[in-house]
């Protein structure tokens, strides 16, 4: 696999590869990616993709309140944060 | 007298005759998960509560339901509230839910007991319950082989007779392969049958949850409180739930079996195969017809599957930054190292494998040849099975191509291996179709399911002609000697 | 060589609905931090979104008045990026399929040149949290609150041709919202923000030369700044033979200047693929009827109404109909009094004046209607004069205060009394025999000095006319 777009999509994903595994990984992704690329030669002209299995439409809510303040609840289970907020290292913009 | 291997059913009547009192029951439960420790069905126990729970239900005078007391297992996939939550997964080991899923909630407030959250593949991504942090599941009937992924844990624990039942979660087989690899009976529902609420995703158009028990009897107990219309889960169904076990002793005379010829039986194991052919004449007995049918695009599900599945889990797993919650990299250097190096220290080489993938699949230019393609692909699938439906009313198939491996054993070299032993069961999450496992014998002294298809929203017919195969065999029956974990 | 500035506008609208898009968690501003969070907005493993219907029906009724093609049948879709206020690691919104196409904006710039701009189109997303960088040292702080909120994005053709259109467009884009009941345009808080994509190219060149985007652009002032400096620096660089990098840029309000964010090491590929948690959102024939049976009252119908239930004269109207914060704000005010041509005065003038300077809408001031109309009846009964009322008016305007507690702790009530008045006319007489000689001399201009003589004796609460009054009959 062209290693610009190994880079890229482990970039995209935020991930990186051990060095001792780098060789293996790209291996199997070749692998799967040829395993996926047999799907070209099926014939699909006109064919509506199937984005999922049900055929039915979203139900939608009324614009009504109904939830309370959690935040000690989501700030407990933050590995970094203070009494009010999530912490994370500090982004420059 | 023992409750291990004991089904739901012989444990509600043991509790209604008290034989046995709900605490004792649960106390029986945990020391017989104790002593088999070594099988490594769970992460996490939850003895406190659930004694809590058993006492009260022994000292309420209320009437008790099915399910009042009886000793469940939960994939740790479910949320519970307050109890530790991990899919296997490292960047979740310290993950303790605010809240429970609705399938969980379902079966507490029926009455049941959560004992503990079975291991699974990481994330559920596995065949094989090889990738779980917490180290393998052990297959009941032979140590150091796999007992199927990814609900390897909830199979492992019913099988070797701790639980009577767990929940399972299946993407493309993850619930009916384990059953058959382990002997037992295990359901994946209609998509959208049962809410995903609660359920951590992993690909978001596939992912079902469902039981797995010793009976189909048991899973129908078990899918009627799984199932309902969640206004939570857009993608829920509101569907009348009729009773699953209103019809599960009807007569199969005249039901049309579906053989599917794309699939070539005749090149499987010559064992597999006279376990197959053998329950066809049992079925033939009961008054079935079989006939041959043809699923054309049926040779593309696998690769289906591996285009969209990861496509969805590499953006449902985007959340596991080590923010809001999970493990968290002890010194990042600024946000980019924070999230790649949490993540990479997070995840397994499987789930980064498919993120991976499910990133390139999506991304630009790759997008319509692989994601769009295999959902293309997916509706002719799709439509093969609405034709075929109209001649027949079930599909049977082998669950699975093989019987559990050694640990290690498949897909070390070639990832590919592993995921063609998803060649049965996957077609029905791409469809969103009920499925079902049964086992039907043995092959190697290990145990093979019997897969039943059926058509949108008929649990009813497959647990049907489950119950009855069960009726007129044995092979449900089968317990492993569990010598190897004592 | 002649330069050509060319413009598209996408403006991010925070709808006004109660709860979010996907969540029912309140959308209220100001909240303490992470208090307007639940599961769902949090992106917890195992959540799942659920359609916010009233989110539908203000998109909708933005894309009626604009003449649009709303699509009953819409799809929301995933985009794919990292960043901290962007708890799920996507944000959910709509690509292929939006909600709304199409569309027409009629502007009209300051200088009163008309124009029709076409809308691309406006759909549905959410909107990501914030971060604050500069409190905790060494860290970012994110809070969550504004996560969920719904957004309605609306992209303009490139057809801006200057600053001045922009601000025009935007300014008919707060009205309409605001008018239309589809966000409370409050652009202090962040209810409508912009990005600005900005290119030149030779007038007559076909082809669109290379934008610049400038993202983030949160008042009318900014808006006009920093198109205006951007096209400025772009010029520049291709006068200088250099080409214009396509890059992201932010508006510094301090230095007046555009300067590219910080680029990234590679161009995000978002990934957009449609939501599977979601299916597609359809809108029935009966909630479309019904969306256009209940369409709130435009600038034109209220401005009728104004002249024919309130007697206003036509330029009156106009200039308060075209202000829903105005608007509504001069309705409730009516209501505790009678003198409406008075009224709209004041809010026209002095008070407009008030609020140019300051940069706000009404409703975001101190000033409450029931004050205001208050104010406008003591000057009616003569309580005050007009004058008074004004530095009345000022400590309403700073502290909120009713105009009778002022009064009263200040004792500010109009002297009316004849009697009153007179002897200080007559002590101002007495004391001032020069101008008293130049008065009757024909000096008429020195009426001016004796009445603000006795205003002076009367710290300006003597009654004006009751003064002009009897200072003619002394003075004769």
């Amino acid at each position: 696999m062209d290693q610009e777009i190994v880079r890229t999509i482990c970039y995209l994903a935020r991930l990186e590869i051990d060095e001792d595994k780098a060789q293996k990984i790209e291996k199997d992704l070749e692998t799967i990616i040829e395993l996926i690329g047999g799907l070209s030669s099926i014939d699909t002209t006109n064919i509506e993709p199937l984005y999922s299995p049900l055929e039915k439409t979203a139900l939608k809510h009324e614009d009504i309140l109904n939830s309370d303040n959690q935040k000690e609840k989501f700030l407990q289970n933050a590995p970094n944060a203070n009494d009010d907020y999530f912490l994370v290292p500090r982004v420059v913009e | 007298m023992s409750i291990q291997f004991k089904s739901m059913v012989e444990l509600r009547e043991m509790l209604d005759t008290k034989v046995i009192s709900s605490e004792e029951l649960i106390q029986e439960t945990f020391q017989l998960a104790s002593k088999l420790k070594s099988l490594n069905c769970f992460v996490t126990m939850n003895e406190e509560a659930s004694m809590r729970k058993a006492i009260q239900i022994d000292r309420s005078s209320n009437p008790k339901s099915l399910l009042s007391g009886i000793p469940l297992g939960q994939k740790d996939l479910f949320c519970t509230e307050g109890l530790r939550t991990t899919c296997s997964s490292k960047i979740l080991s310290n993950f303790i839910p605010p809240y429970s899923a609705t399938a969980v909630s379902n079966l507490e407030s029926a009455g049941s007991i959560t004992i503990g959250k079975t291991n699974m593949d990481e994330f559920a991504m596995g065949s094989s319950n090889e990738t779980s942090y917490f180290g393998n599941v052990h297959n009941p009937w032979k140590k150091d082989f796999v007992p199927g992924g990814s609900s390897g844990g909830s199979a492992a624990a019913v099988a070797a007779g701790i639980i009577p039942a767990a929940t399972g979660t299946d993407t493309g087989g993850s619930i009916r392969q384990p059953a058959a690899h382990c002997g037992i009976t295990g359901i994946k529902p209609t998509y959208g049958r049962v809410s995903r609420w609660g359920m951590i995703a992993f690909a978001s158009s596939l992912d079902q949850a469902g039981p797995l028990a010793r009976t189909a009897e048991d899973c129908a107990v078990l899918l009627n409180i799984m199932s309902g219309h969640d206004p939570k889960d857009t993608t829920s169904l509101d569907v009348e739930n009729n009773d699953l076990t209103q019809s599960l002793n009807n007569s199969l005379k005249g039901l049309r079996f579906g053989i599917v010829k794309e699939f070539n039986l005749g090149d499987l194991d010559p064992e597999v195969q006279k376990r197959f052919e053998d329950s066809k004449v049992l079925y033939e007995s009961l008054g079935a017809e079989f006939v041959e049918i043809s699923l054309p695009n049926i040779s593309a599900s696998v690769p289906t599957y591996y285009s969209i599945a990861p496509a969805e889990c590499s953006s449902n797993l985007s959340r596991f930054d080590g923010i809001k919650f999970g493990h968290r990299t002890e010194h990042p250097e600024d946000l980019t190292d924070l999230y790649i190096k949490s993540r990479s220290e997070g995840f397994g080489d499987e789930v980064k494998r498919r993120i991976l993938i499910g990133t390139y699949a999506l991304s630009a230019g790759y997008y319509d040849a692989y994601y769009k393609k295999a959902q293309q692909v997916r509706r002719l699938i799709k439509n093969d099975f609405e034709n075929a439906f109209s001649s027949v009313d079930l599909i049977m198939t082998p669950t699975s191509p093989s019987t559990a491996f050694g640990f290690g054993s498949k897909g070390s070299q070639n990832p590919v291996e592993l995921y063609l032993e998803d060649l049965f069961t996957i077609s029905a999450n791409l469809a969103g179709l009920p499925a079902i496992s049964i086992p039907h014998g043995t092959v190697n002294s290990l145990p093979v399911g019997l897969q039943l298809i059926g058509n949108f929203l008929r649990e009813d017919q497959i647990l049907n002609a489950a119950h009855l195969f069960q009726k007129n065999s044995e092979f449900h029956l089968m317990k492993p000697s569990m010598e190897d974990f004592e | 060589m002649t330069w050509e500035t060319v413009i598209g506008l996408e403006a991010h609208v925070q709808l006004s609905t109660k709860t979010k898009l996907f969540s029912r968690a309140s959308t209220t501003f100001g909240q303490s931090p992470n208090t307007n969070v639940n599961l769902i907005d949090c992106g917890l493993p195992g959540v799942l979104p659920s359609v916010n219907k009233e989110a539908f029906y203000k998109a909708i009724r933005f894309g009626m008045a604009v003449g649009s093609q709303i699509n009953q049948t819409s799809i929301f879709d995933r985009k794919n990026y990292f960043y901290p206020d962007l708890p799920k690691g996507y944000q959910i919104t709509q690509m292929d399929l939006p909600i709304v196409l199409g569309g027409t904006i009629d502007i009209e710039t300051d200088e009163g040149n008309k124009k029709t701009i076409n809308i691309t189109r406006a759909h549905l997303e959410e909107d990501a949290g914030k971060s604050i960088h500069d409190e905790f040292e060494g860290y970012s702080a994110i809070d969550l609150n504004r996560a969920g909120t719904p957004l309605l994005e609306i992209v303009s053709e490139p057809e801006i041709s200057n600053a001045k259109e922009a601000v025009a467009y935007m300014k008919a884009l707060h009205q309409l919202v605001t008018f239309l009941d589809v966000s409370d345009g409050n652009m202090s808080q962040g209810s409508l923000r912009c990005d600005a994509n900005v290119s030149i190219r030779k007038i007559g060149d076909p082809k669109l030369g290379t934008r610049t985007e400038i993202k983030n652009i949160n008042s009318f002032r900014f808006i006009e700044k920093a198109i205006n400096f951007e096209v400025k620096r772009q010029i520049k660089q291709l006068e200088n033979g250099e080409t214009v990098t396509q890059e992201t840029r932010l508006y510094d309000s301090v230095k007046d200047e555009t300067r590219p964010m910080r680029s990234k090491e590679f161009a995000n590929d978002y990934r957009y693929f449609p939501e599977p948690d979601l299916l597609p959102v359809v809108i029935s024939d009966k909630e479309m009827r019904h969306i256009r049976d209940n369409f709130p009252e435009l600038p034109k119908d209220k401005e009728g109404r104004f002249k024919s239930e309130f007697g206003l004269t036509g330029y009156d109207a106009k200039i308060l109909a075209s202000s829903k914060s105005m608007a509504d704000f001069f309705e409730t005010a009516a209501k505790d009094l009678l003198n409406y041509s008075l009224l709209a005065n004041w809010l026209i003038g002095e008070i407009s004046a008030f609020l140019n300077k300051d940069v706000i809408e009404i409703n975001e001031s101190k000033l409450t209607p029931a004050n205001l109309a208050m104010l406008i009846n003591r000057i009616d009964d003569q309580t005050i004069s007009g004058k008074i009322a004004k530095s009345i008016f000022e400590e309403m305007y700073l502290n909120g205060k009713a105009p009778d507690e002022i009064i009263e702790s200040q004792g500010l009530q109009q002297i009316s009394d004849d009697g009153e008045i007179e002897k200080i006319i007559n002590t101002v007489i007495e004391n001032n025999p020069a101008q008293v000689e130049g008065y009757k001399n024909g000096k008429d201009k020195l009426f001016g000095f004796f009445v603000g003589q006795v205003m002076k004796e009367t710290q300006g609460k003597a009654n004006p006319q009751v003064v002009n009054e009897l200072l003619k009959k002394k003075l004769s």
